[in-house]
């Protein structure tokens, strides 16, 4: 408890603020993602004490997850990888007039997962720790299985298309080094394409680019309601949304325990499921308020669960996550069960952070919601090449590399002619994301095996992750099946 | 007459100025890059950051690292050979990383090992070998004898395919013949931390500076170092030569070149600003905390031990592509 004290220091408050405004920038600018901003900004960490830094590290990291929900209601610009499901019907919503309202709401969601998950810490640490132990190879391969299946429910009205392009989005994810013998597949001789195609310029350029050539192309010019509607959610939409709320808070949090997790996965699990469990999916995708609540809960609640391996076994979940402990090491003190016992005050210190943390990013951010808002008010035609300059800015910061940009632009168009032709991009993004860890899961448990594939059989969890993705496809067959059935003997 | 002067004085500047250049006097005059060919928050990052950090000051132009992570390291690597050699893009190469990149005939590499110009070497993390802390493998030759005894079934876990790990568990084979392992490659030092923990791999091979914390709190145990010379931050694990196994030597270097043909002063005036802060208190304090060795390497002695290395590297590399479980 002296831990809690000490956060309360106007010292740690003051790096805990300025973590929090830190992270809110790096999550808007496009590209620059939490990993390489928590880096970059480490040896600045050098000079404070080790809490101080960590403190400030971890506002960052999870400032950061908010940020990006920014851009991709404002512009269909994910800001970084894990707000690329926000856009879906978070941009929707901002066409219809709503952005202010989806970013209050996304605020909102994103507390309440990161206060829950961080509470769940607090009370429970040590044995949910053990969950991140049982997922081996076998496991996450299974359970990335499970996620595969998801793209049944994103495929919209076709799921024939909706199929195909997961294909394609598995297809161009192989784009690289292979991961078994190290040779180069689909490269054509080209190094920028040695570490695969890039996951931040595909999908600026899916969705950011060809949202600007929709808009231009356009007959018509979408006028976007000059009032600006109450930034709070109706009655109704409240209603619809305490429950996503609740259901990403619990989906972030679990997926959060598992190491290697990365962070947009809880996000597409959570808005699937809860457009499944919704009585009006067909609203999904047209600005269903509970398709940016779902989303965004989960994912805060996941940055904020992933914590707990790295705290309590000193096992990082994600790469970003990786750069924190390099913080850690850095500043002499390494995560892990020791850590706890020598030193609790320094990690309820942290903890406590979290707390302080979110509270802080909500109120830095509903006040702001209104000026983020009004940039949609603006002639489109500074948004337009605003937000372009901003994506190019954004996919060249990554590394350097005008590869990257020439990627987003030929996505930027590849995009554009999918919606016009109504082909779902979200399967294609599901694929991109899931293929390499599916490939490479697959390929360490059969090393681990020696080559026998009983290995994924004879563990229990594998096994029954592997049923329930199995039922998840057989469901999805019966059940979109009668709907087109029923369309075709309509026509 | 005075557009006459004008242009000659605008010609003699001209001129001062390349040849200023062209000797190198005011190198540098703007920013260096050095780039680290791994992502951000790895171990070489982090000395980097560090070593830039000092070095900027007495460099007086700052010194920004540059991420070019992927493949492995070939991504970077491939970046730099490509870079003009006039000492404003630099970058850190890991050997035997870069080697086996070379010699992997698979990788297609652009480069070999003649493309760059050694400048100095900062840090060399010798192998070792650990185990759980309630693994049944007390030593080394516990873990040999059950590789013979039941060989392609213990789970070695390497930090990459090719990596320095990958080919320390081949050394220890051909030391120990008849010996077997089951080779899992994982991406890095966390997975491996993770699978052991979880029982799912028996055996890691790593390098010191990855683990001297753990071995610290008792969480593993470090069967061996593979030096001829103990570890000063685990001065309780006896080396391989000790152990009867002077031939499984394996460490990682980490060390700073440029693209070849350099100018020599530009490359002299690099080492001597980059020696000058590897050898800074706050330097030494800050990767020793994180048990890493620094092994500063100048001139002839770096690239001699370039070319040992790669031809080390070449032995063990042609083995593990023919091997039949990689």
């Amino acid at each position: 408890m002296n831990g809690l004290a000490a956060a309360m220091s106007w010292q740690n408050f003051i790096f805990a603020l300025i973590g929090c405004v830190l992270g809110t920038l790096i999550g808007v600018l496009p590209g620059l993602g939490p990993a390489a901003g928590t880096a970059i900004l480490i040896p600045l960490t050098f000079r404070l004490d080790p809490t101080g830094a960590l403190i400030m590290l971890s506002a960052i990291y999870y400032g950061a997850m908010y940020g990006g929900t920014i851009t991709s209601v404002l512009i269909n610009v994910p800001g970084e990888a894990a707000s690329v499901v926000t856009c879906f019907d978070g941009h929707q919503m901002a066409k219809q007039g709503r952005g202010g309202t989806a970013l209050g709401i996304a605020a909102i969601g994103s507390f309440v997962g990161g206060i829950a998950a961080t509470i769940a810490l607090v009370v429970v640490a040590p044995p949910l720790a053990r969950v991140a132990l049982s997922f081996g190879p076998p496991e996450f391969f299974a359970l990335m299985l499970v996620g595969l299946g998801l793209v049944t429910s994103l495929a919209g009205r076709s799921l024939a298309a909706g199929l195909a392009m997961a294909v394609l989005g598995l297809l161009i994810a192989m784009v690289g080094i292979d991961p078994v013998r190290g040779a180069p597949r689909f490269t054509f001789g080209i190094p920028s394409l040695y570490d695969g195609v890039g996951f931040i310029p595909v999908v600026m350029g899916l969705f950011g680019v060809a949202e600007i050539l929709l808009t231009i192309g356009a007959p018509t010019r979408q006028v976007i309601a000059t009032k600006l509607t109450s930034l709070l959610p109706s009655r109704e939409e409240w209603r619809r949304s305490w429950g996503a709320i609740g259901r990403g808070t619990g989906i972030g949090f679990f997926l959060g325990l598992i190491p290697g997790v990365g962070a947009i996965i809880p996000t597409f699990v959570a808005y699937v499921f809860e457009k499944r469990i919704s009585k009006t999916p067909e609203h999904f995708g047209q600005g269903a308020i509970e398709g940016v609540a779902a989303p965004e809960s989960a994912n805060n609640a996941y940055a904020n669960a992933a914590m707990i391996p790295l705290l309590t076994l000193g096992i990082p979940s994600s790469p970003t996550i990786a750069v924190l402990m390099g913080a850690f090491i850095v500043n002499g003190l390494t995560p892990g069960p020791f850590l706890f016992q020598e030193r609790p005050d320094l990690v309820w210190a942290v903890i406590a952070s979290f707390f302080l943390g979110n509270v802080l990013l909500l109120i830095l951010n509903l006040p702001l919601v209104g000026l983020w808002a009004r940039i949609l008010h603006l002639p489109y035609q500074y948004v337009c090449v605003g937000t372009l300059l901003f994506c190019i800015l954004g996919a060249y910061s990554l590394q350097q590399n005008v590869f990257d940009v020439g990627v987003m632009i030929v996505c930027g168009i590849i995009g554009y002619g999918m919606r016009k032709i109504d082909l779902p991009i979200a399967p294609l993004v599901l694929g991109l994301i899931l293929g390499p860890f599916i490939e490479k899961s697959l390929r360490t448990s059969l090393e681990m095996s020696g080559g026998d594939f009983s290995i994924f059989y004879t563990r229990p969890l594998c096994l029954g992750l592997l049923v329930v993705s199995a039922l998840i496809l057989v469901a999805s067959a019966l059940r979109l099946a009668p709907a087109e059935v029923r369309e075709a003997s309509k026509n | 007459m005075s557009r006459v002067i004008t242009a000659i004085i605008s010609a003699a500047t001209a001129l001062a100025l390349n040849i200023a250049g062209a000797i190198g006097q005011d190198f540098p005059n703007r920013p260096i890059q050095l780039m680290v060919a791994y992502p951000a928050g790895g171990s070489t990052d982090i000395a980097a950051r560090i070593v830039a950090s000092i070095a900027e000051k007495e460099l007086g132009q700052p010194i920004v690292v540059v991420n070019k992570g992927g493949a492995g390291g070939q991504v970077g690597w491939t970046d730099m050979v490509r870079q003009k050699p006039d000492g404003y893009y630099i970058g850190f190469i890991n050997l035997p990383a870069t080697n086996t990149v070379i010699l992997d005939p698979e990788r297609k590499a652009i480069f070999s090992e003649k493309d760059f110009t050694p400048i100095i070497n900062q840090v060399l993390d010798p192998g070792v070998i650990w185990v759980k802390s309630d693994s049944p493998y007390k030593t080394v030759q516990d873990l040999i004898v059950a590789a013979k005894n039941s060989p392609n079934t213990i789970r070695a876990a390497t930090t990459g395919i090719l990596s320095d790990d990958h080919l320390a568990i081949l050394m220890t084979e051909e030391a120990a013949p008849g010996a077997a392992f089951r080779l899992v490659h994982l991406e890095g030092g966390a997975a491996q931390f993770k699978e052991i923990m979880a029982g799912n791999v028996d055996v890691a091979f790593d390098n010191v500076g990855s683990i001297v914390p753990r071995v610290r709190s008792g969480e593993v145990r470090a069967l061996a170092v593979l030096d001829d010379v103990r570890s000063k931050f685990l001065p309780e694990v006896p080396t391989t030569k000790e152990l009867g196994y002077p031939t499984i030597i394996s460490n990682s270097t980490r060390g700073i070149a440029g693209p070849k043909d350099m100018p020599a002063p530009i490359v002299a005036k690099l080492r001597e600003v980059l020696k000058k802060a590897m050898e800074a208190p706050e330097h030494v304090k800050k990767l020793e905390e994180q048990g890493i060795a620094i092994r500063i390497m100048v001139g002839e002695e770096y690239a001699k031990y370039f070319a040992d290395t790669h031809a080390k590297a070449k032995k063990y590399t042609e083995w593990a592509k023919n091997r039949p479980q990689k």
